[in-house]
């Protein structure tokens, strides 16, 4: 890499922490460019020669927490415990704890998904196949387990929860809800959409 | 596209009292803001849409807009205001003609399916900035959505009347988690070009799901 690939890596890290710290201090909508250029100690042509526009720096900032995200997650599946839905209440918990370290910052990700002039470069909200592959693998175990039902539609009972997960971020945007109120919240969301697919009591046939 | 009936300041029942010009001419520019904002909001999304661009495309000077509303927001939910108080009539008429729980949820559902999918871009807009609303909007909103709120929560209880659903199921949980999966079909919409038969069949599936766990 020569010292041109170096500055213009230097630049994009910079402008990127500069554009999360400002997203989440003062809301995406009040951030200009001028701003984040600003924070970011480099000028607001150097900012538009590595991002297209404010809402190409938002989708880049969502992609660099991923990761971090991720190896939260992966550290901690091995120790889950309980029932399907004591594992699935538990990988939502962790989301909610990691993402409103800066709420802001994900709220406007969701908004911005939203948007009726998104633009190409947006990766909307909820594209996060790991996330959903996760979740996916516990509740095939529970059929396993037995606490799901061998016929239930996993996929169905996967946009449930993500509906319920993401929309109960509104409470955060609107009443200033915190991670342990969300959690609360999808804990009972989880115990309601799982006693749809739990197994029914057998009478006749058990054992 | 202003599908929003002109509203005709008279008191109903009693004898029509003739407006005065002046508050003729005051409504007409409330009429001409609202369907030039609803345009621009559909076109450029909430933060997209300035209230100078507002002014201009209805022909009138940003002061003259500020004479109507006090601000951007108090404009925008005004429009979602009026796209509620006209459904809700539907989605009662269609909940009320429907047997059972889930085919009352299914139908008034896919009433507001229908009819945020003539205007898409618009909903999008809304469902946008709800996620940055002031409180004093969200107050608002929350105002505008409390008779759907209330419908559905209706719905629920005539199930539980009937016997479909069980005395102990959390009503106020389940309506949530409703509310939840008919906005979170939109993304569909938006993202996958899926149409408001698409989404009201798949959310007579959810609403299946949900209630599965509640049912007697």
């Amino acid at each position: 890499m020569g010292v041109r690939d170096d500055q213009k890596a230097a630049t994009r890290a910079k402008v990127l922490s500069a554009a999360r710290d400002l997203f989440h201090e003062i809301g995406y909508d009040e951030t200009t460019i001028r701003a984040i250029a600003d924070r970011a100690g480099v000028s607001v042509g150097s900012v538009f020669t590595t991002f297209k526009s404010k809402a190409d720096v938002l989708s880049q900032v969502m992609a660099d927490r991923v990761g971090p995200l991720q190896e939260e997650l992966t550290r901690i599946l091995p120790y889950l415990r309980g029932s399907t839905s004591d594992r699935i209440c538990s990988i939502f918990a962790i989301h909610y704890d990691f993402e409103c370290r800066r709420v802001k910052l994900f709220l406007a990700h969701i908004a911005a998904t939203f948007s009726p002039s998104l633009e190409e470069t947006t990766v909307p909200f909820g594209r996060n196949q790991a996330f959903k592959g996760m979740l996916l693998d516990v509740l095939a175990e529970g059929i396993e387990r037995g606490d799901v039902r061998p016929d239930a539609d996993l996929g169905l009972v996967l946009e449930v929860l993500m509906a319920a997960y993401a929309f109960n971020y509104s409470l955060a945007a609107q009443v200033g809800a915190d991670a342990v109120a969300l959690t609360a919240r999808m804990d009972r969301q989880v115990e309601l959409i799982l006693a749809g697919v739990r197994p029914q009591p057998t009478g006749y046939g058990a054992i | 596209m202003n599908h929003v009936p002109m509203r005709v300041i008279t008191s109903p029942g009693a004898r029509p009292i003739k407006p005065t010009r002046r508050a003729l001419a005051k409504q007409r520019t409330r009429e001409k803001v609202l369907a030039a904002a609803r345009q621009l909001f559909s076109e450029r999304g909430y933060e997209g849409a300035t209230i100078r661009d507002i002014a201009k495309a209805a022909g009138m000077s940003t002061g003259a807009v500020f004479a109507s509303f006090a601000d951007k927001s108090e404009l925008f939910d005004e429009i979602l205001a009026e796209d509620y108080a006209l459904l809700v009539e539907a989605m009662r008429d269609a909940a009320s003609s429907s047997a059972t729980v889930s085919e009352a949820l299914t139908n008034l559902f896919a009433v507001a399916y229908r009819f945020h999918m003539t205007q898409l871009p618009l909903l999008q807009a809304g469902i946008a900035a709800s996620w940055t609303r002031t409180e004093a909007g969200e107050k608002r909103n929350r105002e505008a959505l409390k008779p759907v709120m209330t419908m559905i929560a209706d719905s629920l209880r005539a199930g539980v009347e009937r016997g479909e659903l069980s005395q102990k199921a959390d009503l106020r949980l389940i309506c949530g988690v409703l509310w939840d999966v008919y906005l979170a079909g939109y993304r569909r919409a938006v993202f996958d070009g899926w149409t408001a038969d698409d989404l009201t069949s798949r959310l007579s599936d959810q609403i299946d799901l949900i209630l599965a766990g509640a049912r007697s």
